[in-house]
């Protein structure tokens, strides 16, 4: 079998000698993404089949619970790229997580969920996440805030949004037959809902629930790792390392920043909307200070530079830190807090991804290069 | 079951590490326990004021195991900290109902938290108790309240204080649901008691600065201040305005019952204010006394035993004599029960009964006045409150269950 | 006479929030601006030193020296804290982010198990003074006094003291200050403490106005971050001015609507400056000053 390489331009140059489909698809390994190989293909195989078997040997809760931990990877993926793959360290992801969630509600609220309403309003609300998304990146890269400066106008973005629904408890706060209600938070929305003869499946955090979340999770992935790995990726990564030589090779710096910022947008909306969708629940607090942190906590954890190590750390940030609340009564605030340091002193790049490198070493002895 | 043999293990370790989360009762019985989930925030912003409620429980639980139990099954508490997170809640009500599967969950201290797991609820078809005073108006049959309401707090303050000190009114309120629609309230009561609002000023949550209100407040000239104020950091004001001297007294549903503030903040800041609660440890009755003894002598470092301790131990009272009148678990069952209307409880307060539309509860209420050494007196004293706004506006749950929250402003729609 | 009441109550408004602003943002001023640290647990040093002085003044310590033992346990901390975790993450801003909002859930959560969920303050002294149809607390006219200080003292060390001459140089240029004999290490750790020691001192300074629990950094964090971003790196050309703006937006909007207006016009304001201002106010006073 061989390793997908990039093509070279002399083996581009007859252009019918690889299809389009063949580009992409060789774009799912390169050098912004961990992992290259039959071995490493067939671990993520492994990995797969193994999520999707998993239902069959847990009970409901686990099954719901892990659909739960899901739905948080988009978030991470999205900053993942903003962040890691970009540069810019975006605090209010919870911005565009809150304003889909919401924009879903206010849509099922009013409109229901027949003739599988509730999948159009969940693309139309992640479009929404995105189109704010956009708006700020759009006001924020193009009048060239940098660094840390991205940071705080974002966090002051989100803590806007999440002041100003905080109060939006009164009657007159409603959007159509939809009321925001305030820091109660806006219940009453139907969750996803498949249009089925015979009865519409309402997706409850149950099993159908939890596959189609991880085919969005692995197509998400799959799509992310060629997109990485593509000129755009490449582009992305040449802004982050030195912006001032990505402008004078004569690409727009502003322009793929504002794309990454948007595209990591509407990921945390997607995140927003299957929240929503998983608990018919959505609140102010969802876009507040501790909940803008604790992206940037799961992601910095698993290791921002790399996708895989995003997602993978994720899963363990969110699993570990459940099973600490729910075992460490007390003192699981405390181990938390101590893994954070623990991390960044130790595996600055993330602890995943350092997994991961030691894990590729060991592999590496008998692939041939 | 090895899983749960597992957890039990773990759980006595962390009980013996000093973290009491995990209360096992002693299994001496042969019968099948009655598992009884709480959803509690042990840690974070609200902890002052929940720790209570879970020894409260844990109180129950014991004195109602040494007398046999309900019906004679034990009672087994699986207990979760929530964080303050409403997040946590949406998780554990899941872990509790689904994979614990227990018979009934008291939990949650903040209206957000109770909204946020009472769709799980619903979607389970659970039964949860939630035991705080909040503002009023959710008419949903998985739900049981113990709490007081509007009704019971503010038509009995209010027409006092102005009857007392004067018809102008300055209300201070936190800036979300509690705080405005409990604003609502004030707002109507005193218009039907002749009197007038000469202000009325709302507080984003986490705001600890007053200077600007303080000197509204003494632009406006009222005779006294309706303050609503929740959390810590607003709670701040209140030595603020002593230090400015703003020297009028204070009225609130929400203070010194809840979060014991009297005993937290120096005097005189506290001086006349009073407090339409439905408990608290000060209280002189003889059934107080004894229930102070008794949860001192469990807890003896227990900083203050608030209403909503109370509310939880008559709870797990009322819900043992649910189960043992209907025989049985079931909810549908417990509900007739309720439907009965005669459901009551001798307890700390006094007696208390449950309202079958609504399924909220009656409350005697105490009208305790903070003195300037902030000693608690109480001048008097209302028995027997019902919660009859919900019912009076059109919520039957005998007849059907809406599973929804109504306000003043946007009650349940005409049948 | 209702001009010089409204004149006053208005600059009472005004300086009660620039003080605010100045005392809870000179320490991350000190740490961020000068160290590129962002510090999440600064609330946290807030809490210690508030925490200590309640402390003190409840065993019988007069306030002023109460404040002061509050604030050096602050400092003694952070000192601690350099030496252990922040050495290794310095310019390294998006890590010290995780690293220190780790160290601040271990802070508040280590606080609530040891000493409980709240603990009884001290009261606000000095009483209140009466002026026009208001009356005021004194103490809070003290609090600006001690804002004006404090800028002065931080002015007086960093520009005419030995040390401020070297932390700035080593600040700026940390290679050539070494290779001139300067004990980096030291002058970080000291700096690092002073940042500790200035948020103890807020701490310290608001304890007898506000209620203690383990969570009251809180109110202060968010204001205190976007003061120092929007000041840009340098306190004096900074962090102060910007306190002085955006108290006086903070100010105009609370009287005029309501703290919920005051709250998000003082975020709004911070996004419209920094989009103004990419460098910071500093970034600007400083091209004014050539």
């Amino acid at each position: 079998m061989t390793v997908f390489d990039k093509p070279t331009l002399a083996e581009a140059a007859p252009v019918a000698r690889r299809s389009r489909t063949a580009i992409w698809l060789a774009r799912l390994e390169g050098p912004q993404t961990m992992g290259r190989g039959p071995r490493f293909w067939a671990a993520v195989a492994v990995a797969v089949v193994t999520a999707a078997a998993y239902p069959l040997f847990v009970d409901g809760w686990t099954v719901g619970n892990a659909a739960y931990f899901l739905v948080w990877t988009f978030m991470a993926m999205g900053l993942g790229v903003v962040w890691g793959y970009g540069g810019a360290l975006s605090f209010g992801q919870t911005a565009f997580f809150g304003v889909a969630g919401y924009a879903y509600g206010v849509l099922t609220i009013n409109f229901g969920a027949a003739y599988g309403f509730t999948l159009f309003a969940a693309v139309l609300s992640v479009a929404i996440g995105a189109l704010l998304a956009a708006v700020i990146g759009y006001f924020m890269f193009y009048g060239r805030i940098q660094g840390v400066f991205v940071g705080i106008v974002t966090l002051s973005v989100t803590l806007v949004l999440s002041t100003f629904m905080a109060q939006t408890a009164g009657p007159e706060w409603a959007i159509g037959a939809a009321r925001l209600n305030g820091f109660n938070g806006m219940s009453g929305m139907p969750p996803l809902t498949i249009p089925w003869l015979g009865g519409d499946i309402a997706l409850f955090a149950d099993r159908p629930l939890y596959y189609l979340l991880l085919a969005l999770v692995v197509l998400t992935y799959l799509g992310l790792r060629m997109l990485l790995n593509a000129p755009f990726g490449n582009v992305l990564v040449a802004i982050r390392e030195n912006p001032q030589r990505a402008e004078m090779l004569g690409y727009d710096v502003r322009l793929y920043q504002v794309l990454a910022f948007t595209l990591g947008g509407g990921l945390a909306g997607l995140s927003g909307v299957l929240y929503t969708a998983w608990g018919q629940y959505i609140t102010p607090s969802s876009m507040g200070l501790t909940a803008a942190a604790l992206p940037i906590v799961w992601v910095a954890v698993g290791g921002r530079m790399d996708i895989t190590a995003t997602l993978l750390g994720t899963l363990l940030v969110l699993s570990v830190f459940q099973a600490l609340t729910i075992y460490g009564s007390q003192y699981a605030l405390v181990a938390m807090g101590a893994l954070l340091l623990l991390t960044v002193l130790l595996t600055p790049d993330g602890v995943v991804a350092a997994a991961m490198r030691r894990v590729g070493r060991a592999f590496a002895g008998r692939r041939r290069r | 079951m090895n899983d749960r043999d597992h957890h039990r293990a773990r759980a006595t370790a962390a009980t013996l590490a000093g973290a009491a989360a995990i209360f096992v009762a002693s299994a001496a019985f042969a019968q099948d326990p009655i598992k009884i989930g709480v959803l509690e925030d042990q840690s974070g912003d609200f902890a002052a004021a929940t720790m209570v409620k879970v020894h409260a429980i844990e109180l129950a639980a014991e004195e109602i195991n040494a007398a046999g139990g309900i019906g004679g099954r034990p009672i087994e508490l699986v207990v979760y900290d929530t964080q303050s997170d409403n997040t946590r809640y949406q998780e554990f009500m899941r872990r509790v109902l689904q994979r614990d599967q227990v018979d009934v969950v008291f939990a949650g201290f903040s209206s957000a938290s109770r909204e946020a797991y009472r769709p799980i609820v619903n979607q389970f078809d659970g039964l949860a108790f939630y035991n705080n005073q909040y503002e009023g108006g959710v008419c949903d049959a998985n739900m049981i309240v113990t709490g007081a309401v509007p009704e019971q707090q503010f038509s009995t303050l209010i027409p006092w204080m102005m009857e007392t000190y004067g018809n102008k009114v300055y209300t201070l309120a936190a800036d979300y649901n509690f705080g405005q629609i409990s604003a609502e309230w004030v707002r109507n009561i005193v218009a039907e008691n002749g009197g007038e609002m000469v202000g009325e000023e709302f507080i984003p949550l986490g705001v600890s600065q007053f200077s600007q209100t303080i000197q509204n407040i003494q632009t406006a000239k009222p005779d006294f201040v309706v303050t609503l104020l929740v959390g810590a950091a607003q709670a701040s004001y209140y030595e603020q305005a002593a230090a400015a001297n703003v020297n009028l007294p204070m009225a609130s549903s929400v203070n010194v019952g809840q979060g014991y503030e009297h005993k937290r903040f120096t005097p005189p800041s506290l001086k006349d204010m009073y407090v339409t609660t439905n408990y608290i440890e000060e209280i002189d009755s003889p059934a107080s006394k004894a229930f102070v003894e008794k949860f001192r002598a469990k807890f003896p470092d227990e900083p203050y035993i608030n209403q909503e301790a109370a509310n939880s131990y008559i709870a797990m009272n009322l819900y043992k004599q649910l189960v043992e009148r209907a025989g049985t678990t079931d909810h549908d069952a417990l509900r007739a029960v309720i439907a009965e209307g005669d459901v009551c409880f001798d307890g700390p307060s006094g007696n208390v009964c449950l309202d079958p539309k609504s399924q909220h509860m009656s409350h005697t209420i105490y009208l305790a006045k903070v003195e300037a050494d902030h000693s608690i007196s109480f001048p008097t004293v209302w028995e027997n409150i019902a919660p009859y706004w919900l019912g009076d506006a059109g919520c039957d749950l005998t007849q059907n269950d809406p599973s929804a929250q109504y306000t003043p402003s946007s009650p349940p729609p005409a049948q | 006479m209702d001009f010089a009441t409204s004149a006053f109550s208005f600059l009472y408004q005004f300086g009660d929030a620039f003080a605010f602003l100045v005392i809870a943002s000179a320490g991350l001023a000190v740490i961020f601006g000068m160290m590129g640290v962002i510090n999440l647990a600064h609330g946290e040093f807030i809490m210690c030193g508030a925490y200590v002085t309640v402390w003190a003044a409840r065993a019988g310590a007069p306030l002023p020296l109460a404040i002061f033992v509050g604030a050096l346990v602050a400092g003694a901390v952070g000192m601690l804290l350099e030496r252990v975790v922040i050495r290794r993450l310095y310019h390294r801003p998006l890590d010290s982010i995780v690293a220190t909002w780790g160290v601040s859930l271990i802070a508040t959560q280590g606080v609530l198990i040891l000493l409980g969920s709240t603990m009884q303050g001290v009261g606000t002294p000095l009483g209140s003074v009466a002026i026009g149809a208001f009356s005021y607390s004194v103490y809070r006219l003290v609090l600006m006094a001690a804002a004006i200080g404090l800028l002065l003292a931080l002015y007086l060390l960093f520009y005419r003291t030995r040390y401020g001459v070297i932390a700035r140089a080593t600040i700026e240029a940390p290679g050539t200050a070494r290779a001139l004999g300067v004990d980096t290490a030291r002058v970080y750790s000291l700096t690092f403490g002073l940042g500790a020691f200035l948020a103890g001192l807020c701490g310290g300074l608001y304890a007898p106005t506000m209620t203690m629990v383990p969570t009251m950094g809180a109110t202060f964090i968010v204001e205190s971050f976007v003061t120092v971003v929007v000041g840009g790196a340098d306190i004096f050309l900074g962090a102060a001015p910007a306190a002085a703006i955006l108290a006086a937006i903070r100010a105009s909007l609370t009287a005029w609507q309501g703290q919920l207006f005051g709250q998000i016009g003082l975020l709004v304001a911070v996004i419209v400056v920094i989009r103004v201002l990419p460098g910071g106010l500093s970034g600007v006073l400083r091209r004014v000053r050539r």
